[in-house]
């Protein structure tokens, strides 16, 4: 007996070491597949590495395959159109467990061992602030794709951010529910992390200047799941709305506990719901009304929108969310500027400060500032028969134009 | 607003109590620590919705999913508790604790890292109020709460199964040598623990209309603070302690707001009571 269960579990060490080595091989894998398909006659040159990380396992396993999906997908399309003026892009990927320890080594792994020319963060604000000084040190530009706390770019000039900062998405929120939702007295229930401490700030200042009586401010962890006892709370408080930044888990939550609960406050979210099947699967009709700020406007009629919608869903056979338009987004304008300025991280660099209303999916973007925080316009959508679709956009400078230092 | 933080406190007290009883059980017999149990709670919530979206049947979702998961219990308690029952107590926590990590990555590599909606229909009906809403399903998880803890303490009491349960837990070699049945014991053990975090999980996933691979991280440890508040091995105090735990949570969370994550308000319960009674609520002793 005890002899089976001996090989047994060497079994499951075999089983592991094999399902670990095949994660960590993918992108060795991907990279040549891709090399023998389209690039044949290139074989005579290396190809480009671009860095990528992301949550692949752990709490936030969900946006890491679908940031990763985003990853592949604009690696495959950018190489389908002929790579970098002839030069294939490969995707050096690794799974950062939504751990900044983790993610600190697979920082280093890439600056030292894989020689990556830039790279791009798709994971959260927290392993994408602990790396930012390591990419810094190495002179090697790193896009954060939808991180949002402000020091990630603060690490120095190589830090660049592809999805508004935190506080540019909290102010745009105020703006909303007092000019466009006609909100006086607010509740805020935000998840305490980067994330919702960043954006509660921001709108806080934002709503206080400009006459909204912030009635009370609750916080829970990542991962709640019950909410009755604060909703209950603010029921009683009378707010009109209810600001949450908070993600789809949590948020979907909320928004099906106030409807059980009877709240007639207006809810307002943030780009941490924007996605189809983790929100809106979940929260089904009790999301209907609700009013969130975030990055992609799904009814755009820009022609890159409607592609990239169509092209990510064929490609994986769901809808993209917003991590993933960001994601996608900060591997075009690298694809584009290293055509145009060349592959070697300083031209990058020197790109990047130069792009000038690039045509992305998450919008027009007007250009990187010297922090390395992107100008664009913040979108509003609204939630109605379980779709997101556009309720506005925020254009004012005075709001969408991100801090310089 | 008195009366609705009580039903929260109660709906949510309730899933305590199912997520601990298993745990209870094992520690009752085995003397060990199963943070598997929430591997167990996770897994069955997934057979569950399976179930559900197969057959359309909450009835058949509830039996096929503690059934299946119930199995899955007796499976590695014949694999993996039973040989490491001479070894010391901290060997078979840590397995437990591999086991679990495993789990809930075996079933995101299966099912997929995204949350799954469970959307069940109820057959209980929402009353809304003025003052008071009540939900459907927090009507089902109270009676299926009570129904399933009035069967275990049929079973544990007026049973000879129950009897021989208490003679083992108290001493398994007396009760061998007295000529209980010890290996079906432990096994029953297993079958109704696991099945009970299975109907926990099933609950949960109903409650909030989803599944998801690591939906048994909290129940892990959360579960541990209610079982030793309980008194480590009492199905009774177990129940006490959930109901305890679940309204600190939902009163401290309504009336003095989230001061500390809610998740730490069990601890800090603990911690005072504890304090006052240190064998927990309920011990043996």
């Amino acid at each position: 007996m005890k002899k089976i269960i001996f090989v047994g579990l060497l079994i499951l060490v075999f089983a592991f070491a094999v399902f670990g080595c095949g994660s960590n091989q993918q992108p060795a894998d991907n990279g040549g597949e891709q090399q023998s398909q389209t690039g044949e006659q290139q074989q005579s040159k290396e190809p480009v590495k671009i860095g990528f990380f992301a949550p692949l396992t752990g709490p936030a396993a969900a946006d890491g395959e679908s940031v990763q999906n985003a990853a592949e997908l604009a690696v495959e399309q950018i190489n389908d159109a002929g790579g970098i003026n002839g030069q294939l892009v490969e995707l050096v990927d690794y799974d950062d467990g939504l751990d900044s320890k983790q993610a600190v080594n697979i920082a280093q792994k890439l600056t030292n061992k894989d020689n990556v020319v830039a790279t791009v963060s798709g994971s959260y604000s927290g392993p994408t602030r602990a790396v930012a000084p390591i990419f810094q040190r190495a002179q090697i530009p790193m896009i954060s794709a939808y991180g949002l706390h402000p020091e990630i770019t603060k690490a120095g000039d190589f830090i660049f951010r592809q999805s508004f900062v935190g506080t540019v998405q909290g102010k745009a929120g105020a703006y909303v529910a007092i000019e466009m939702l006609g909100a006086k007295k607010i509740a805020i229930l935000h998840i305490d992390n980067d994330f919702g401490s960043t954006l509660t700030e921001s709108f806080k200042a934002y709503a206080e200047a400009n006459g909204a009586e912030i009635v009370s401010i609750d916080s829970f962890s990542f991962g709640e799941k019950e909410f009755t006892p604060v909703l209950t709370k603010i029921k009683e408080e009378g707010a009109d709305l209810v600001y949450m930044p908070a993600y789809a888990g949590e948020g979907a939550q909320i928004v099906r506990q106030a409807k059980d609960l009877g709240l007639e406050a207006q809810l307002l979210g943030t780009e941490g719901v924007d996605s189809t099947t983790q929100f809106l699967e979940v929260a089904a009709d009790t999301a209907d009304g609700l009013v969130i700020t975030t990055n992609l406007n799904r009814d755009s009629d820009r022609e890159v929108v409607q592609k990239f919608l169509t092209d990510y869903t064929d490609f994986t056979g769901h809808a993209p969310d917003m991590v993933a338009a960001s994601t996608y987004d900060a591997f075009m304008v690298l694809a584009s500027v290293m055509k145009e300025y060349g592959t070697e991280p300083a031209q990058i660099l020197e790109g990047l400060s130069k792009v000038k209303n690039f045509e992305a999916v998450t919008g027009v973007l007007h250009g990187y500032n010297d922090l390395g925080e992107v100008t664009k316009a913040v979108q509003v959508q609204e939630v109605k028969n379980g779709e997101f679709h556009s309720y506005g956009q925020i254009d004012d400078p005075e709001i969408i134009t991100p801090p310089n230092k | 607003m008195f009366l609705q933080q009580l039903i929260n406190g109660i709906v949510i007290g309730s899933v305590y109590a199912l997520t601990a009883m298993g745990a209870t059980l094992v520690y009752g017999i085995m003397r060990i620590l199963d943070i598997n149990n929430a591997g167990a709670y996770a897994l069955g919530a997934y057979v569950g919705l399976l179930t559900y979206n197969t057959t359309g049947s909450l009835l058949l979702t509830f039996i096929v999913g503690m059934l299946l998961t119930g199995l899955y219990g007796v499976l590695v308690q014949k694999l993996l508790y039973v040989p490491m029952l001479d070894k010391s107590p901290n060997v078979s926590l840590i397995a437990s604790i591999g086991l679990f990590i495993f789990l809930s990555d075996l079933i995101r590599m299966v099912a997929g890292p995204s949350i799954k909606g469970f959307h069940a229909e109820v057959p209980f009906s929402s009353i809304y109020t003025d003052s008071l809403n009540i939900n459907g399903a927090w009507i089902l998880i109270i009676v299926t709460t009570f129904l399933l803890l009035a069967v275990l303490w049929f079973l544990l009491n007026k049973t000879k199964i129950g009897l021989a349960w208490k003679a083992t837990a108290q001493d398994l070699e007396t009760a061998k040598a007295m000529g209980v049945n010890v290996n079906m014991m432990v096994a029953l053990n297993y079958l109704l623990g696991y099945g009970f975090a299975a109907a926990a999980g099933i609950m949960v996933g109903i409650l909030y209309s989803s599944v998801f691979p690591t939906m048994g991280d909290v129940p892990a440890y959360k579960m541990l603070a209610i079982i030793v508040l309980g008194g480590l091995g009492s199905p009774v105090g177990t129940v006490i302690a959930a109901m305890v735990i679940g309204l600190a949570e939902t009163l401290i969370g309504g009336y003095i707001g989230f001061f500390l994550p809610r998740d730490a308000i069990a601890f800090v319960v603990l911690i005072i009571i504890l304090l006052f009674r240190p064998r927990g609520l309920i011990s043996k002793n």
